[in-house]
């Protein structure tokens, strides 16, 4: 068996609540200029909550020249095809009929299910006191539109992404809630490793900014219900924080097998070094106080990159917002990074963008990239009553210019799935120990 | 470098129509005996669709020894949970792991890693929402305001597609590596894949698997059968007459292991995983290839990843999903493999209907009992065969194995192909 085979970042792209594309999104991120906002896309007004992080202005046409494929795309497959675009363009490669079998696409998804219109069609037709009646069902227009078919079911996402790019190898999709973007990439490294593609599309892309998502959300008084002060209202890790904010979007990564992108004279963002995957077993929504199954996360992730915390320079925390993650999650650093904990800048992009649930991992990633590329850490805004509790070197004020050695990304989801993906700075590799593998 | 783990199958678990453990399945499948009858969950008088293979008298209190855990989970997690269960029963992991020193036992459990596959949900868990748009009248904003007197507050965790992989977890303890892998009909098999794949990269010491789906609902059927993808009778994989599917449900489960542990303990070992392959058509949702190209390119790939020949294969497991399109064109990419020397092949979905994600770890149970029983089953149903399928070795009658090694496959939405190689133990190892 031969040396493990290491895997490149060579594309990037994004669609956020603050930019459709990396620049855009980027500037915003580094400055802390919230995405979060009144909520647009419906009436929100009888709901306890009334703002999200909506992504604005967004017309996938304009980058997604197939018409006739975005007709079986919702708001979410939207944005996933334009952030894939985007990176593919980024990484100046895409699969050809040559080495489509060599590529491979591993995606987070949200969870499956009709439009809120279609949902209301259904009630309309079928459901007309509230209980759905199977005869009427059999008669309904509703039920019997192949398109909604097709855009509703959970794979419906890797369809489109596979068929738009012509990949051939292995595809996949995965869902560990607010973790599924993060565990897609690792997927994603693991498969080029292995040797089962040389090459992979990875992302995660997710709206659930709709009357059902939003209610979902509310029922469980997750949500922060600042809706007189929406940019303030996402603050991870600030004493008065009080749940998240619901946000949407997508983020993509072209990854490659290093020595292939080397020999093309790829730029090279990072090297996707390490994946950790965890289960707290603890609660459905609750995260345990003592940062258990984070840690596990964090530290299998840098065991598998090889990397020990002291090379550490940013972290970007799943910092959701609520009471409990931000808490937990500051426990479990400190139980990683023991004294190192004050030498290493944190800070949650949800800030700015909200949660991007199913694709928070995956944009989260690609703001990694991005701070080790230009040296510069992005800001934790809104952070302005610090917790005892949560006693991390958060990046506060204004974004912090700094060399990333390497940089790691937490995500955790509900049900107690987590996931911890870090990112090597290329020029923190000495080549020469590659042996051309 | 230390070699590469072997990885075995030692507990197992399963539920659909046909039984509630892999032997009940497995005396169905070789008796003959189809588990498809009439659809008792609503009225389908003057349906087009009438027929699926459901589960009866799902009692789930009983099924998971828990009255409380039924109400924040749905049908289809209660199946891959009692799967689930019953594996990890029958491999005495716990009982292993509770007379380790706490130390050890939580290294245990940090080194037991969990892959689920599950199709991703159903449209009836929107319908929570229909009471409240009765009342809203077409009002939004009254939609908002009555929200909390009228939706159930834990909707969406029990709509979450991860929830067997989470309730694993928390009921037993295992923390490791993991998974929740929703690619529709390849959820399975593609979790038993990585599974293997984390034990030989030495993520994990062990592996609990699921596959689990539970789809059975009125509007699922419709869309299916408007796509032309469902039978009225029965499944007749590659007979001349078949006309299309017939919806099943349930869940499989295993437990892996790595050689090196499951002897450190003594466990009893049933079989072995000897690798996989996976790919996709790229040709959208619902269509896949008339030459079968994706799912000889995961054949391949899985007979590469085992190291072993064509030859070597002493039986196939088809997809066999008695639709028109895909039984022929999997009789091509069997044909394209294994050329005018195929092993004998069956496929069992007319017996339990197509479990979706669960197909794939239910169907590799069976072909370890087949493998040990050196029995391939025959297709029941099967009256005619299609003459363009003649050439593959596909009967009604029983065969024999040509060897203890049998390949399994399973393809789903989105035009995915996944391929498992299994070595069955020989009685008495």
């Amino acid at each position: 068996m031969g040396e493990r085979r290491r895997v490149a970042i060579t594309g990037i792209g994004l669609v956020t609540p603050v930019g459709t594309g990396v620049a855009s999104s980027w500037g915003s991120l580094l400055a802390g200029r919230s995405g979060v906002a009144p909520i647009g896309l419906f009436d929100a007004s009888g709901f306890p909550v009334r703002i999200a992080a909506e992504v604005k202005g967004f017309d996938p046409a304009t980058i997604v020249d197939d018409r006739k494929l975005l007709k079986f795309a919702n708001r979410s497959h939207g944005f996933a095809l334009a952030a894939a675009e985007e990176a593919m363009q980024d990484a100046g490669i895409r699969p050809t009929p040559a080495d489509a079998t060599r590529w491979g696409c591993s995606v987070g998804t949200g969870m499956m299910g009709l439009e809120f219109t279609e949902l209301e069609a259904i009630h309309r037709e079928c459901a007309p006191s509230g209980e759905l009646d199977t005869d009427l069902l059999l008669e309904s227009d509703a039920a019997a539109d192949p398109i909604a078919f097709c855009r509703s079911q959970v794979t419906s996402g890797l369809a489109l992404l596979t068929r738009r790019f012509g990949i051939h190898g292995y595809a996949t999709a995965v869902h560990t809630a607010c973790a599924s973007g993060g565990q897609a990439i690792g997927t994603a490294l693991k498969l080029i490793r292995r040797g089962s593609v040389d090459y992979t599309l990875a992302g995660g892309f997710d709206s659930m900014i709709s009357p059902v998502g939003l209610a979902g959300f509310c029922l469980l008084g997750a949500l922060s219900p600042d809706n007189d002060r929406p940019t303030h209202a996402s603050r991870p890790f600030d004493a008065t924080r009080n749940g998240f904010v619901l946000g949407e979007g997508a983020g993509f990564v072209v990854l490659e097998e290093w020595s292939a992108a080397r020999r093309r004279g790829a730029r090279i963002y990072a090297e996707l070094a390490g994946e950790g995957n965890s289960l707290s077993g603890y609660r459905i929504t609750d995260s345990p106080p003592s940062g258990d199954g984070p840690i596990q996360s964090m530290r299998q992730a840098l065991a598998d990159a090889g990397a020990p915390t002291s090379e550490v320079d940013y972290i970007n925390a799943h910092g959701t917002s609520t009471p409990m993650n931000d808490r937990s999650e500051t426990a479990a650093i400190h139980a990683v990074f023991g004294p190192g904990t004050a030498r290493t800048a944190v800070s949650s992009t949800k800030s700015v963008t909200g949660h991007l649930i199913a694709a928070a991992g995956a944009v989260e990633v690609v703001a990694c990239a991005l701070a080790i590329r230009d040296s510069e850490v992005p800001v934790n805004a809104n952070l302005e009553e610090l917790d005892p509790d949560c006693d991390l070197d958060f990046v506060l004020g204004s974004p912090r210019k700094q060399h990333v050695r390497i940089a790691l990304s937490n995500s955790f989801g509900f049900g107690g799935s987590n996931n911890c993906i870090v990112l090597r700075n290329p020029e923190e590799i000495d080549e020469r120990e590659q042996g051309g593998s | 470098m230390a070699p590469t783990p072997r990885t075995l199958v030692t507990g197992c678990g399963a539920i659909c129509a046909a039984g509630r453990t892999p032997d009940e399945i497995w005396d169905a499948v070789a008796d003959g005996r189809s588990a498809i009858s009439e659809i008792q969950q609503w009225d389908t008088s003057g349906w087009p669709t009438r027929i699926a293979a459901e589960v009866p008298n799902v009692k789930p209190a009983e099924l998971l020894k828990d009255r409380k855990l039924p109400k924040l989970i749905r049908r289809t997690d209660i199946f891959g949970l009692y799967a689930a269960a019953r594996a990890i029963d029958s491999s005495g992991l716990i009982g292993h792991r509770n007379g380790l020193e706490a130390d050890a036992a939580a290294h245990f459990n940090d080194r037991s890693a969990v892959y689920v596959g599950t199709g991703g949900g159903t449209y009836d868990s929107q319908y929570d929402y229909l009471p409240l748009l009765a009342v809203a009248e077409g009002k939004l904003e009254t939609f908002g305001r009555e929200l909390e007197s009228t939706v159930n507050p834990m909707w969406l965790l029990r709509a979450l597609p991860n929830n067997v992989l989470c309730h694993i977890g928390i009921r037993f303890g295992l923390k490791g590596a993991n998974a929740c892998i929703t690619n529709h009909c390849v959820g399975g098999a593609l979790a038993v894949g990585e599974a293997v794949a984390a034990l030989r990269a030495g993520e994990a010491d062990r592996a609990v698997v699921v596959g689990h789906d539970a789809l059975i609902e009125p509007q699922h059927i419709l869309y299916y059968q408007r796509a032309g993808l469902l039978a009225t009778d029965s499944i007749r994989p590659f007979d001349a007459n078949r006309s299309g599917s017939v919806f099943g449900e349930g869940a499989g489960a295993l437990v892996l292991e790595t050689d090196a542990t499951a002897a450190a303990r003594g466990a009893t070992v049933l079989g072995e995983c000897l690798g996989s392959g996976a790919t996709t058509d790229a040709m959208g949702l619902l269509a896949i290839r008339a030459d079968g190209d994706g799912l000889a390119r995961a054949i391949a790939a899985a007979l590469e990843d085992a190291g072993i020949a064509a030859k070597d294969v002493g039986m196939i497991v088809a997809h066999g999903n008695g639709t028109t399109q895909s039984d022929a064109s999997e009789a091509a990419a069997i044909r394209q493999i294994f050329a005018a020397n195929p092993p004998p092949v069956t496929a069992l979905k007319w017996a339990f209907g197509h479990l979706f994600a669960a197909s794939g770890v239910v169907e590799t149970l069976v072909a370890l009992w087949a493998l040990r029983e050196r029995s391939v089953p025959g297709i029941a149903t099967l009256l005619e065969l299609d003459p363009d399928c003649a050439d593959i070795q596909i009967a009604s009658r029983t065969q024999v194995p040509r060897s203890d090694i049998a390949l399994v496959l399973s393809r789903g939405f989105a035009g995915t192909n996944v391929a498992l190689l299994l070595r069955a133990t020989a009685t008495g190892n």
